[in-house]
């Protein structure tokens, strides 16, 4: 399952730079690592007061991930097999993975690198600790993998996407991205998106959002008509529509969109967010009168 | 689940930590975020904002008790997402911190500390 596929070349990201790590700050270190790969320039010392955790003597895995959103990039998980992370290497992008050099029951977690794959050797090449290169053979790498459960993740810049890339995980990392306020990068992200998969769903709602967020009800308006038509069942889309009319003060259509979604409705979860904007209409509409 | 008079008395609340710049994501009454359309998985993690505010809380809370800087929490826990909000609300002390430390089990710690004492072993450079 993880093993690479026979025949495949060796690679190693050499120009990938190298941050040694202070003790304890593996995370800030291979942070840096990656983020300056992907465009970032950014020291261990910047990122130490965003994953260091000094009660834990570490850092967090989500915490990893999030600073890596607050710096503008997209973090997406790889699967947990040696292709994948090959695949990422590849397209010129090191991977950050968890390992846990020690044992289960006296587990020693570290962050590192991962640049090169030498498959005639069988090694891995990781940027780890205070090694520029630290030369691993694979069976040993894949154990100490393995007891993360093969966690690793890439750092992209908003305007690509990972190799093979897993759609539903993509716009989740996007739609992520959007929801800690990356507005920039999510727009870059969910176009990038749409140029791959044309008339996604996802990508024209989130649009929609962002555009809602900052007071483009017109534009709002059009890419929650577009979800709409490649799905009329849509409740969020009309949800979201009924807000965009009503900014406008087109309050007849919104009563109709809201009225519309909340008749489609099936979902309990969303009833709150419907009612919501039902009052939310009604009361721009009292304002005008 | 929630009284619809507890539901809107909650929302007030969220409302006003908002202005005053609390932890919860800014998000406009009756909108529907994006990962409402993601896969199942991401809409099952949603968090509501009253759901938002207590997990955001609770980790900043749990953070700061671990010695993160009070002034840099908040956007600490901005940058996490509804999954990991609540990952971290209830498992903080599970999840894996890495840095090298080597985290020693109780019992493992409790014999060197005795054979320690007992002049056994010089593991320790301070007692």
């Amino acid at each position: 399952m993880v093993e690479l596929e026979p025949g495949t070349a060796s690679l190693e990201l050499v120009d990938t730079p190298f941050y040694p790590q202070e003790q304890f700050q593996c995370g800030p270190a291979v942070l840096a690592t990656a983020l300056t790969s992907s465009g970032i320039a950014v020291e261990p010392d910047d990122l130490v007061e965003r994953v260091y955790l000094p009660g834990r003597q570490g850092s967090l895995q989500v915490e990893m991930l999030g600073a890596t959103r607050m710096s503008g990039r997209i973090p997406y998980r790889v699967d947990g097999r040696l292709q994948a992370v090959r695949d990422e290497l590849a397209a010129g992008r090191p991977v950050v993975v968890l390992q846990n050099l020690g044992v289960a029951a006296i587990p020693k977690w570290h962050y590192a690198v991962v640049v090169g794959i030498d498959t005639d050797r069988g090694e891995i090449v990781l940027r780890s600790g205070v090694d520029k290169r630290r030369v691993s053979s694979i069976s040993t790498f894949l154990r100490t993998w393995r007891r993360s459960n093969y966690w690793g993740f890439v750092v992209l810049r908003p305007d690509v996407l990972p190799t093979n890339v897993d759609r539903e995980r993509y716009l989740a990392a996007v739609a992520d991205m959007q929801k800690v306020g990356q507005r920039e990068a999510a727009a870059t992200a969910w176009n990038a998106a749409l140029e791959t998969w044309p008339g996604d769903p996802v990508s024209l709602f989130g649009l929609g959002n962002l555009e809602l967020a900052a007071g483009g009800n017109v534009e709002a308006e059009d890419h929650f008509r577009a979800v709409i038509a490649l799905n009329t069942e849509s409740v969020a889309a009309r949800n979201n529509l009924a807000i965009a009319l009503a900014r406008q003060s087109l309050f007849d259509e919104a009563r109709r969109e809201i009225a519309l979604a909340l008749d489609n409705n099936d979902d309990p979860t969303l009833e709150a967010e419907l009612r919501d904007t039902e009052e939310l209409v009604e009361s721009l509409a009292a304002r005008q009168y | 689940m929630k009284l619809s008079l507890l539901r809107s008395s909650m929302l007030h609340i969220v409302a006003l930590t908002l202005v005053s710049g609390g932890y919860a994501q800014v998000s406009h009454a009756g909108v529907i975020d994006t990962g409402y359309l993601v896969d199942q998985e991401v809409r099952a993690a949603r968090l509501d904002r009253v759901e938002t505010l207590l997990a955001s809380d609770s980790v900043a809370r749990q953070l700061e008790s671990l010695g993160v800087d009070k002034a840099l929490v908040a956007e600490r826990v901005q940058a996490l997402s509804d999954a990991e909000l609540r990952l971290l609300e209830q498992e903080m002390d599970a999840q894996a911190a890495g840095g090298d430390a080597l985290a020693l089990i109780g019992a493992v710690f409790l014999v060197l500390l005795i054979l320690e004492v007992l002049g056994v072993t010089d593991v320790f450079k301070k007692i």
